[in-house]
C-alpha cells in the first residue's frame, strides 16, 4: 500500500513524543532496511516507521498508541528469518527489539536463565557456557539471531536431532499484549500444570499475538567433550538408511547433517574439508558427552558404515579443523549464492525413515521441471531442507521454482510430514498451511488471535493467507 | 576495477540478505540500527546508485560515509561480497575523490605522497599537540623520520640467509620510528639482508578510504614499478593496512589493459607482514628471555594472509620467560580506522570503549599489534601505566639489539 508522505510525519511526530526521538527512525533509507528478513527476493513491505524499543515501557506505550489508531505492528530480532515472518507486507510500525539485550539470570542452582527477548543467541550460548550450562538449540543465524525471535518461530538446528527445539527449553515469557498490559507466563520450574499453556502458545505465534519481551529458558550441563565426523557415502539411498540405522542402534549424535557433493564443493572451498570430494552424499556428525562414550559412539559408527558399505569414515582430531567445517556448514546458504543467483531453501520435515523417499521424490521433481534441486540439512530430525537454486533469474524460472516448492512442500504434507520444522510459517507457507492443518484447526487459531489481539494489530498477514 | 562501479554490479546483487553481518560489523554492533549493517548498506548503494530508484540524500550520504571499512564483514561473507570495495566505489561515485575538505585533501594527496607529516606541518602538529589543541588520538609525530635514518641497502650481520625491501608505512616512518629501527635490527640479527627503495610512496590506502581512487592509483603506480625493480625474496611490511594494500588491493586498483598490472600480480603472493614472514623462515638466533606479561589485538585489516592473525603469538612465543594474556575476542575492531576516529568520534569512542573494557580485563600492561593507528588509539585510552608496541620491537628486546 502506498503511504502518504504526511501519515509518517505524524507517526514520526507521535513516536517521538512518546518515547524520545533516538528510538524512531522514518527516513526512506531506514524504512528501506528493514523492509524484510532474510527471504528480500520472496517479498518486501515499506513500514512507515521503525521503533528501536529499549525497556518493556517502550514496548507497552507503543502498543497502546498502534493500537488506539489500528497501526499494524511487526516485531523483530535480528531480522534472519527465512519465512517473511518478520517483513512488514502491511506497512505500520517495525518494532526492532535488538536493544534490548541483556541477560537477567543465569541460575547455576535451578539451571535456567531469564533474559531480554533481544539477546543474540551466541551470546548467550557462551554466557552459559563460561558457567559449564548448556543450551542447545542452534539455528545457523545463531550470531545474529535473537532469543525472543527464537522462540517466536520455534527455532531448530542441527541439535534438534538429539535435543529437539526451542519449544522444548522455554518455561516462561514475560510478554505485552497488544493493549499494553503485560502478563507473566509459565515461570521458572521446570514443571507446571497451571492451566492453559500460554507460554507455549505465544511460543511459535510469530509475532502475531503479543510481544515477547523476557524468555525464562531451561538449561542442560555443558557435556565435557565433543567430536566430529563425516561418513562419505557413495548414494543417497545408502545415507539416508545410515541416518535411521545409526539412531537405531543407540548412538544419538548431537548433530547429524545430510549433505550433498555439491555443498561439501561449497564448504570446502570456506574451509577445508579433508575427505574425497567425489562421494554423493556425506553425514556430517557431532557427537558429545564423555571422552568415553563418544569412542564408544565411534566404534559403533565405524562397524556400522563398515557393514552397510559405506565409503569412509573421517574423524576430525583437529578441533580449529572441526570448528572451520562447522563454520562452513553455518555459511552454508551465502556460500550457495557464489554459483547460484539465487537458492530457496524449503524446511519441509518428514519422518525419519521417509527421508529416502523425499530425496528420490526431490530429484525427479527437479528433473521433471528442468531446475537445479539440491537438499542439504538435518536429516537427524528429517529436516533435510529440500531447495530450489536458479542460475538466473527470470520470470519463467521462478514459476517453475514456485512450481517446485509446491510439489515439495505436498510431497512432505503426503509423507506426513510438516511443512515447516524450524522456520515458522510466516508468508512463504502461508498458503499451505491449511492444506497440512485443516479448516477447522486454523478457524480456531484465528480465534485464538482474535482473543489476543482483537484490532488485528499484531503482524497482520502471516501465518495463514486471508480470505 | 575498485572504483568502476559497472564491475560491482554482479557482486552488489549477490548480497543474499542473510544478516550474518550483523554479527562482526562494529558500528552496527554500536549504533543497534539495522541500516547502519552491510546488507543494508549495499541495498542502499543499489538502489541510489544502480538502480537509481532512491535519491542520494544526505542521509544516505551518511550512511556510505559511517563504515569503517575494518573489513570483517567482507572476510566473514560466505557469498563473498567485497563490501568495502563496494563501499570504496560508492565513495568515489559520490564524491570524486573530495569527501572531506581541502585540509584533508592535502593530506592524503600531497603529504601522504612524500610518505607521511613532515617537515613544517609536523611542527605545527607537534606545537598543536604540545598546546592540547590536536585529536585525542592523533598519533604524535617524530621530528626525526625513519627515511632520515634508513636509506639504501643494509647487509645482514652473520651468514646472509634472505634479501627483502622493507615498506616502510607512513606511521613508522614519521610517528613509530621505534618500530621501524626494531624491524631493521631484528631482520639483520637474523641474516636478512634488507634493501629500502628510495621514492617510495604511501601505500595508497587513506586515499582509497576517501574514494580518490586517482590519487591511490598515482600511489601504486609509483610504489609497483620500483617494487618490481628490486631482486629480493619478499617484501615486508609491518603495518597490517599497507600490507593488505600490497597484497591484495593494489591489483584491483589497475585497469586491465595497465601495464604494470601484470608486476602488481607477481608482488602480491611475496608480500609479508614482518612476523609472519620470520615465522616463514624461522629465527637464525634464539632471543633470550623476557619476564614480562602481553597481550594481543589482532588488526581487522588481517584478512589477506590466513597466517598472519596468529603470527605474532607463534613468534614470541619462542621468547622465554614472556607469558601472553589473551583478551575476549582479539579480534573486535578497535574503532579507531584510519581519520574515523576523527570524522565520528563519539562513535568511535564507544567502539573503543568495548576493546578497551577487554584488554583491560587480561590484567597485563603490555599490549601489542601490528597496526600503528590500532596502537595510537588505543594507547590514548588506555592512558599512563600501559605499553603499547608492535610485536617486533619485544623481539628486539629479547636480543637485547
Amino acid at each position: 500500500m502506498e503511504i502518504k508522505g504526511s501519515r509518517i510525519e505524524s507517526l514520526r511526530k507521535d513516536l517521538s513524543r512518546l518515547l524520545g526521538g533516538g528510538k524512531v527512525r522514518t527516513e526512506p533509507e531506514d524504512l528501506l532496511a528493514y523492509s524484510s528478513d532474510a527471504t528480500r527476493y520472496y517479498a518486501q513491505g515499506k513500514p512507515e516507521a521503525v521503533v528501536l524499543a529499549e525497556s518493556v515501557d517502550d514496548v507497552c506505550k507503543l502498543l497502546r498508541y498502534a493500537n488506539q489508531y489500528a497501526v499494524p505492528v511487526t516485531p523483530r530480532g535480528a531480522g534472519s528469518g527465512l519465512s517473511g515472518g518478520s517483513t512488514p507486507i502491511k506497512g505500520g510500525i517495525v518494532l526492532d527489539m535488538k536493544r534490548m539485550n541483556k541477560i537477567l539470570e543465569i541460575s547455576k542452582g535451578n539451571m535456567t536463565a531469564r533474559a531480554e527477548s533481544g539477546v543474540v543467541l551466541a551470546n548467550f550460548h557462551r554466557a552459559v557456557e563460561k558457567e559449564r550450562l548448556f543450551y542447545p538449540p542452534d539455528p545457523q543465524s545463531m550470531d545474529v539471531c535473537t532469543l525472543g525471535g527464537n522462540v517466536a518461530c520455534r527455532a531448530g538446528g542441527p541439535r534438534g536431532v538429539k535435543y529437539g527445539t526451542t519449544p522444548n527449553y522455554v518455561l516462561g515469557l514475560e510478554a505485552v499484549l497488544p493493549d499494553g498490559s503485560v502478563m507473566n507466563t509459565g515461570g521458572i520450574s521446570v514443571k507446571q500444570a497451571n492451566g492453559y499453556n500460554i507460554t507455549q502458545i505465544l511460543t511459535g505465534s510469530e509475532g502475531t499475538l503479543a510481544v515477547i519481551t523476557k524468555v525464562n529458558l531451561r538449561l542442560l550441563t555443558l557435556p565435557p567433550d565433543r567430536k566430529t565426523l563425516i561418513i562419505v557415502c557413495d548414494s543417497a539411498q545408502l545415507a539416508a538408511e545410515m541416518v535411521s540405522r545409526i539412531i537405531y542402534e543407540g548412538v544419538m549424535p548431537s548433530v547429524l547433517e545430510y549433505l550433498e557433493v555439491g555443498a561439501i564443493w561449497l564448504m570446502n572451498t570456506y574451509s577445508p574439508i579433508p575427505v574425497a570430494q567425489d562421494g554423493q552424499v556425506y553425514l556430517l556428525i557431532e557427537l558429545d558427552g564423555t571422552a568415553a562414550v563418544i569412542a564408544e559412539d565411534i566404534g559403533m559408527i565405524k562397524s556400522l558404515s563398515e557393514k552397510m558399505g559405506a565409503r569412509e569414515v573421517k574423524i576430525i582430531e583437529d578441533k580449529k579443523q572441526a570448528d572451520g567445517i562447522w563454520k562452513a556448514r553455518k555459511n552454508l546458504s551465502p556460500l550457495i549464492l557464489r554459483i547460484f543467483q539465487k537458492s530457496i531453501s524449503e524446511d519441509v520435515t518428514v519422518p525419519r525413515d521417509r527421508i529416502p523417499e523425499m530425496v528420490r521424490a526431490v530429484r525427479e521433481i527437479g528433473a521433471l521441471l528442468g531446475v537445479p534441486t539440491g537438499m542439504s540439512g538435518h536429516a537427524g530430525d528429517g529436516n533435510i531442507h529440500p531447495g530450489v537454486q536458479l542460475y538466473e533469474i527470470t520470470p519463467e524460472m521462478e514459476q517453475k521454482a514456485e512450481e517446485a516448492i509446491r510439489l515439495m512442500i505436498e510431497k512432505g504434507i503426503e509423507l506426513g510430514g510438516t511443512i515447516s520444522g524450524e522456520h515458522g510459517i510466516g508468508l512463504h507457507k502461508s498458503a499451505y498451511i491449511e492444506k497440512e492443518l485443516g479448516k477447522a484447526q486454523i478457524e480456531l487459531m484465528k480465534r485464538i488471535k482474535y482473543a489476543f489481539d482483537p484490532k488485528g494489530i499484531m503482524n497482520p498477514g502471516k501465518i495463514w493467507t486471508e480470505a | 576495477m575498485i572504483g568502476d562501479l559497472e564491475h560491482y554490479r554482479g557482486l552488489v546483487e549477490k548480497c543474499s540478505h542473510c544478516a550474518l553481518c550483523e554479527a562482526v560489523c562494529p558500528v552496527y554492533l554500536e549504533d543497534m540500527l539495522e541500516t547502519h549493517v552491510a546488507r543494508a548498506r549495499v541495498d542502499i548503494i543499489y538502489q541510489t546508485l544502480y538502480k537509481k530508484s532512491m535519491p542520494v540524500t544526505p542521509r544516505v550520504r551518511e550512511i556510505i560515509d559511517r563504515c569503517l571499512l575494518c573489513t570483517s564483514c567482507t572476510q566473514d561473507c560466505g557469498g563473498a561480497v567485497p563490501v568495502h570495495e563496494i563501499i570504496i566505489t560508492a565513495r568515489a561515485a559520490l564524491y570524486g575523490g573530495r569527501r572531506r575538505n581541502p585540509l584533508r585533501d592535502y593530506f592524503t594527496r600531497t603529504m601522504m605522497a612524500k610518505r607521511g607529516i613532515k617537515g613544517f606541518p609536523a611542527f605545527m602538529l607537534a606545537a598543536a599537540q604540545k598546546l592540547h589543541v590536536a585529536p585525542e588520538g592523533f598519533p604524535h609525530v617524530s621530528l626525526r623520520t625513519f627515511d632520515s635514518l634508513y636509506h639504501g641497502s643494509y647487509p645482514p650481520t652473520g651468514k646472509k640467509r634472505a634479501k627483502v625491501a622493507y615498506f616502510t608505512g607512513c606511521a613508522t616512518n614519521t610517528m613509530d620510528v621505534e618500530t621501524g629501527v626494531a624491524v631493521m635490527k631484528v631482520l639483520g640479527h637474523n641474516g636478512i639482508e634488507v634493501v629500502i627503495p628510495d621514492k617510495l610512496m604511501c601505500c595508497g590506502i587513506p586515499a582509497l578510504g576517501e574514494g580518490d581512487i586517482t590519487t591511490a592509483q598515482k600511489m601504486v603506480r609509483n610504489n609497483v614499478a620500483i617494487l618490481a625493480e628490486q631482486e629480493v625474496d619478499a617484501i615486508i611490511v609491518d603495518c597490517t593496512s599497507c600490507g593488505m594494500m600490497l597484497r591484495s588491493e593494489t591489483a584491483k586498483l589497475l585497469p586491465a589493459d595497465d601495464p604494470l598490472l601484470a608486476k602488481a600480480v607477481a608482488l602480491s603472493p611475496k608480500v609479508f607482514e614482518v612476523t609472519d614472514y620470520l615465522n616463514t623462515i624461522g629465527l637464525a638466533v634464539e632471543p633470550g628471555p623476557l619476564a614480562e606479561s602481553f597481550t594481543y589485538h589482532v588488526p581487522c585489516h588481517r584478512g589477506w594472509t590466513p597466517t598472519l592473525n596468529e603470527a605474532p603469538l607463534q613468534l614470541l612465543a619462542s621468547i622465554p620467560g614472556l607469558r601472553y594474556s589473551a583478551m575476549e575476542e582479539p579480534e573486535k575492531c578497535c574503532g579507531a580506522g584510519g581519520a574515523f576516529f576523527m570524522d565520528y568520534s563519539d562513535l568511535s569512542r564507544g567502539i573503543r570503549k568495548r576493546k578497551l573494557d577487554d584488554i583491560t580485563g587480561t590484567g597485563v600492561a603490555v599490549l601489542i599489534s601490528q597496526c600503528p593507528g590500532c596502537r595510537s588509539d588505543l594507547s590514548a585510552g588506555l592512558g599512563k601505566g600501559w605499553k603499547t608496541a608492535h610485536p617486533v620491537t619485544l623481539l628486539r628486546r629479547a636480543y637485547g639489539l
